[in-house]
Formats: structure tokens, C-alpha cells, sequence
């Protein structure tokens, strides 16, 4: 039963990746209606299927590498439903879309089992720090997508540019909470708020990117394609904090794996 | 000026950024090397990376004398890089007046002072680890598979579960069978004979079992995951097999008791993420005696710096939330 709604959700992501397409080439509005339906759908599988494993499993289903990978399909899929209604830009919609189905798809091939939680993650911060972590992930993925396809452009995209700078601020915002909920839940399980753990410290160089694209921002006006290039970097740092730390070094985090 | 503070402000973030990544190449060389998670690298304490800490808090505080007299639209701008300093200040303070030391303590033992700094540190208090407590998650797949001594190879009589204590009858044979310890990692000591776990590593999971035959006549023996063939010759009738799934532990607990002199002020069970509190200093669960549980790793920390760098977290939240959410309002008005 829940792998099913996993499935499905996968199913409707599909859907969207290739309505939202459709919707690039032949400019037909109902397209579009129907891939944020298929989207929305998507989301509501997704959500059901950890709302019953957070059941079955009596703890938050936030714990290794499958689980997480959901969480982002979710939560990727959310931000870029809700930024796609708001600005109607149909080419991130495309980008995010697939970025879910890839998520989702790639947790698939994980190990799905349930597995009791290690003492040190028993805790609530788990929940905050891991969802705060996520809708920062989410929204710099979005933030991405929309850099990188302005950096494919041939001319400036205001509408993109605005697009990255925004999901960067909510995404810093959330990022900062993500580092922050980190550190004290450290102190509260190890007596130190921070270790220089791997993923600790490619968190805070992910979160100096950022800064700097602020910094840039703000103060030399940098925009459009040279902000750009720092908002993909910052997402390559947050990919590398995400997926490179587990595989390849060993630290706190290394259950993730 | 604003030139100088931006261009000296951009210029503190890259070496900043750099060092930590340095330090990444590092790790990357000595690879899994680097595991001990309370282990503040070395890199970290070099006097370069100190250096460019102090660096950066002069160059924020010269960015912040340079905004005085302040404006509202600059508020959150202001307590974003003010909160910063405030989150250096705490650690500063940390590393100055904090006191760290990991104890050892074994049962029964009582221990009143621990190492920080090379040098011993004084609690002011004892505290005696009563017992130590460590248990496992065990799959419902493992079970203890006894089968007859001369039957086919997967004809299975009875699937015993495999958690200490167990005790069950071997269907209607008349043999009572009871589990009486586990070991992750068994080793035999040489001399004495004990069995003992060389390591947390479920290298060599075994586990020891009593069997009770109708007239009351007990074999105690062990029985090798691994090594299915291995098991001490037992009862003519049975084989046993011991089919281990992998463990996980669910938890180790500390029970401890805190006095001063001879008297008991207060008893305690540490856990992971449930650490003791007691006269400014806290007790973590840490690490424990993978061997034979006969002690436990406390982590003992006393940080006064710990309530200053969350100020600075508070700080650091409320600027950037000012920057993004409120500024754009006030300045729509």
C-alpha cells in the first residue's frame, strides 16, 4: 500500500514533467492547468506515503538516504507548484518537475525498509532541523533551475533573474534555520555546538556562497548572468553537502548514507 | 567608503570560504581516517584559520562602526553582521573559559575530577555510574534454527528468537532451550578462558544458549552466525544454526548518581540526547566499553560561551528575516 502511493506519485510527477514540456511548446493554457493538477496530485501521493510510513514506522521518516530523497521530491515539487502559479513561468515548472521525478525515482532504487532509529537521532530536533534543511534545499534547487536556464539564455531574463534571487533569500533564510536547528540539536546530544564535521562544514561553505550572491547583490548590483554563475555554484556546494558528504567522507552525518 | 567596506568586506569572505574547503582536501587524503566526532581537527585551531577568524571580526566590526549612526533600513543589515561577531564572541568565550573532558567511568566507580586542557578540572561533586545499559534493535527475522541432528539439511524444528532471556521448549521434544548472552564480536580470551567482545563491529556475532534436556541436565555453548559448522559438540539429537540478520543498537544508557561526599543528591539515566545537568556542567552520553560494558564514556562540557552564541543565532535569524521580509514592506510604504 504505501509503496503504491510512492508509485503513484511518481506516476503524476511523470505526468508533469511532460505536460509542463507540452505546455513550453504549444501554448495552450489547459496544459498547464492540467500539469499543476498532475503536480498537485503528485504531492498529495507523496505526502500520504510519509504521512503512513511516519506511522507504521512511530517516528518521522527522516532518517537515511531514501527517506530524505523523498522528502526533497516533495518538497521541490511544492515550491516549484507554488512559484510556477505565482509567476507562470513554465520552463522552471519543467526543470523542478523533473528534478522531483528524479528524487523520487532515484530513492525508488534504494532500500525502502523501515529501520528503527539510532539513539542519536531520537530526538524532535529531528524533524525541525531536517524540514527546515529540505524547504532550503527546495527552494535553492529552484533557484537553480531558474539561474541555469538564464545562463542558457542568449540575452537577460529579468523575470528568471528575479525568480533565483528571490528563492535564494527564502532559501538562505531556511538554510541559516537548517545550520542553525543543526547546532543546537549537536550541543543538546553532544555537548558541542559545532565539530567541523564534513557535512557541517560543507553546509557553512554552501551558506558562504549564498552569502556572497547576497553580498553581490546587494552591494556591487551584480544581477542576471554573473549572479547566476554564484547561484549555481552555491547549488553544486549544497548538492556536494547533500549527496557527496555522505558517500565520500565520514562524519556525524554518515548514517545519511 | 562604501567602496572600501564593501570591497574589504567581500575580500574577508574568500579566504574565509577557502579555508574550510582547504581543510576538506584534507580530509579527503586521509579519507575515512577522520571519524572521531568530538576531535576539533587541528586545522581548525591553526593559527591561520584563527587568524582569518579575527580577521573577519575585525573587518565586521569596522562594517559596523561604519553604518553607526544607524538607520532603520539598515537595522537588519546591521544585527545580520552584528550577530556574527556575537556567535564568534561565544565561541572566543568558549574556547577560553569552557572546560571539555571525556570520563571513563567504570561500575561502581566514583570520579570527581576530569582532564580538560591537560591539565585535571575539579566538579566540585562526584558522580558514580551505577549500571550500564546497552540494547539492541534485533530484527524479527533472526531466530536460533534448531534442526534434528540427522535430518535434511532445511528441515527446521524450531525457530527460536534470539533476545537474551528467551526460554522456550523445543516443541515436544522435552529440551528447554535458553539464550543467555550475545556477542557482536566474539573473542576468546586465552587466559581466562571468558568470553568477551573484541569490538563493536558485528564481526563475529554469537550467542550463547543453554539446553535443558528432560532429566533437568543442562549444556551451556555458543553458536557462530559465521560459522555455522563451529558450534562445541552439544546434544546428539540437535543442530543448531544461528541465523543473524544484523543488529542496530537502540540504546545505551548511563544510570548515575550524583553526590557530594557521601551523600546521593540525585540519580539520572544519560542517553544520547538526553545529557545530565549538574553544578555548570553537563554529562553526555559518549562512548561506552564495546568489550564487555563495563564502562561508560561521558562527555563532560562546561561552556559559558554556549548562551552568547545563541543570542547569536537569534540575532542572526531576526537580521535575515528583517533583510528579506520586513525591509521590502517598509520600503513598498
Amino acid at each position: 500500500m504505501p509503496s503504491l502511493l510512492l508509485n503513484i506519485g511518481f506516476g503524476f510527477y511523470f505526468l508533469s514533467v511532460i505536460l509542463y514540456a507540452a505546455g513550453l511548446f504549444f501554448a495552450k493554457k489547459i496544459l498547464t492547468v492540467l500539469a499543476r493538477f498532475s503536480t498537485i496530485c503528485g504531492i498529495l501521493g507523496i505526502t500520504f506515503y510519509l504521512g503512513i510510513r511516519w506511522h507504521l514506522a512511530a517516528r518521522p521518516p527522516f532518517s537515511n538516504m531514501f527517506e530524505s530523497l523523498v522528502v526533497l521530491g516533495w518538497a521541490v515539487a511544492i515550491v516549484s507548484v507554488f512559484i510556477e502559479i505565482k509567476y507562470e513561468i513554465r520552463s522552471i515548472a519543467v526543470g523542478a518537475s523533473l528534478i522531483s521525478l528524479l528524487a523520487i525515482g532515484y530513492a525508488s532504487l534504494l532500500d525502502k525498509e523501515i529501520a528503527p532509529l539510532m539513539p542519536a537521532l531520537r530526538s524532535n530536533w529531528l524533524t525541525i532541523h531536517v524540514l527546515t534543511c529540505f524547504i532550503g534545499y527546495a527552494a535553492l534547487t529552484v533557484a537553480f533551475i531558474s539561474s541555469a536556464l538564464l545562463l542558457f539564455k542568449k540575452k537577460e531574463d529579468e523575470g528568471l533573474d528575479i525568480i533565483s534571487y528571490k528563492m535564494i533569500t527564502f532559501g538562505f533564510l531556511f538554510l541559516t534555520l537548517g545550520i542553525i536547528t543543526g547546532s543546537v540539536w549537536a550541543n543538546s546530544a553532544w555537548g558541542t555546538y559545532w565539530s567541523w564535521d564534513p557535512k557541517e562544514t560543507w553546509s557553512l561553505i554552501t551558506w558562504f556562497i549564498y552569502a556572497i550572491y547576497l553580498h553581490v547583490r546587494f552591494t556591487k548590483k551584480w544581477k542576471g548572468k554573473m549572479a547566476a554563475r554564484i547561484s549555481v555554484l552555491g547549488f553544486l556546494a549544497m548538492i556536494f553537502t547533500y549527496f557527496g558528504v555522505n558517500y565520500l567522507l565520514k562524519g556525524l552525518h554518515s548514517y545519511g548514507g | 567608503m562604501a567602496i572600501i567596506t564593501l570591497l574589504s568586506l567581500i575580500g574577508t569572505f574568500i579566504p574565509q570560504n577557502e579555508s574550510p574547503a582547504f581543510y576538506i582536501e584534507k580530509i579527503g587524503h586521509m579519507g575515512y581516517s577522520v571519524l572521531s566526532k568530538m576531535g576539533l581537527s587541528s586545522l581548525y585551531s591553526s593559527w591561520w584559520f584563527i587568524l582569518f577568524l579575527i580577521l573577519l571580526s575585525l573587518n565586521l566590526t569596522v562594517c559596523l562602526l561604519n553604518r553607526l549612526p544607524l538607520k532603520v533600513r539598515s537595522l537588519g543589515t546591521f544585527i545580520a553582521h552584528l550577530s556574527i561577531l556575537v556567535i564568534l564572541f561565544g565561541a572566543f568565550i568558549g574556547i577560553v573559559y569552557g572546560e571539555k573532558g571525556l570520563i571513563k567511568i567504570g561500575k561502581a566507580e566514583e570520579i570527581s575530577s576530569f582532564m580538560s586542557k591537560g591539565r585535571p578540572v575539579d566538579l566540585g561533586f562526584s558522580i558514580r555510574l551505577d549500571d550500564f545499559i546497552y540494547n539492541e534493535h534485533i530484527d524479527p527475522k533472526e531466530k536460533l534454527l534448531v534442526q534434528p541432528a540427522a535430518g535434511k539439511e532445511d528441515e527446521v524444528i524450531a525457530e527460536i528468537p534470539t533476545e537474551v532471556g528467551t526460554e522456550l521448549n523445543i516443541t515436544d521434544t522435552g529440551y528447554k532451550i535458553k539464550i543467555l548472552r550475545y556477542l557482536n564480536d566474539f573473542a576468546m580470551d586465552t587466559a581466562t578462558k571468558v568470553a568477551l567482545n573484541r569490538s563493536a563491529a558485528p564481526n563475529n556475532p554469537a550467542i550463547e544458549a543453554e539446553l535443558k534436556d528432560k532429566d533437568g541436565k543442562t549444556a551451556k555453548f555458543w553458536i557462530f552466525a559465521r560459522f555455522p559448522d563451529m558450534h562445541q559438540k552439544t546434544d546428539p539429537n540437535f543442530k543448531f544454526i544461528y541465523r543473524w540478520v544484523g543488529r542496530r543498537p537502540k540504546d545505551f544508557i548511563s544510570k548515575v548518581a550524583i553526590l557530594r561526599g557521601t551523600r546521593e543528591i540525585t540519580r539520572k539515566n544519560i542517553r544520547v540526547n538526553e545529557p545530565l545537568s549538574f553544578g555548570g556542567y553537563k554529562f553526555f552520553q559518549s562512548t561506552y566499553d564495546t568489550e564487555t560494558l563495563g564502562w561508560s564514556g561521558l562527555q563532560v562540557v562546561s561552556d559559558p560561551g554556549v548562551p552568547v552564541v545563541y543570542a547569536g543565532f537569534l540575532l542572526l535569524i531576526a537580521g535575515v528575516i528583517i533583510i528579506f521580509y520586513v525591509n521590502p514592506v517598509i520600503k513598498r510604504r
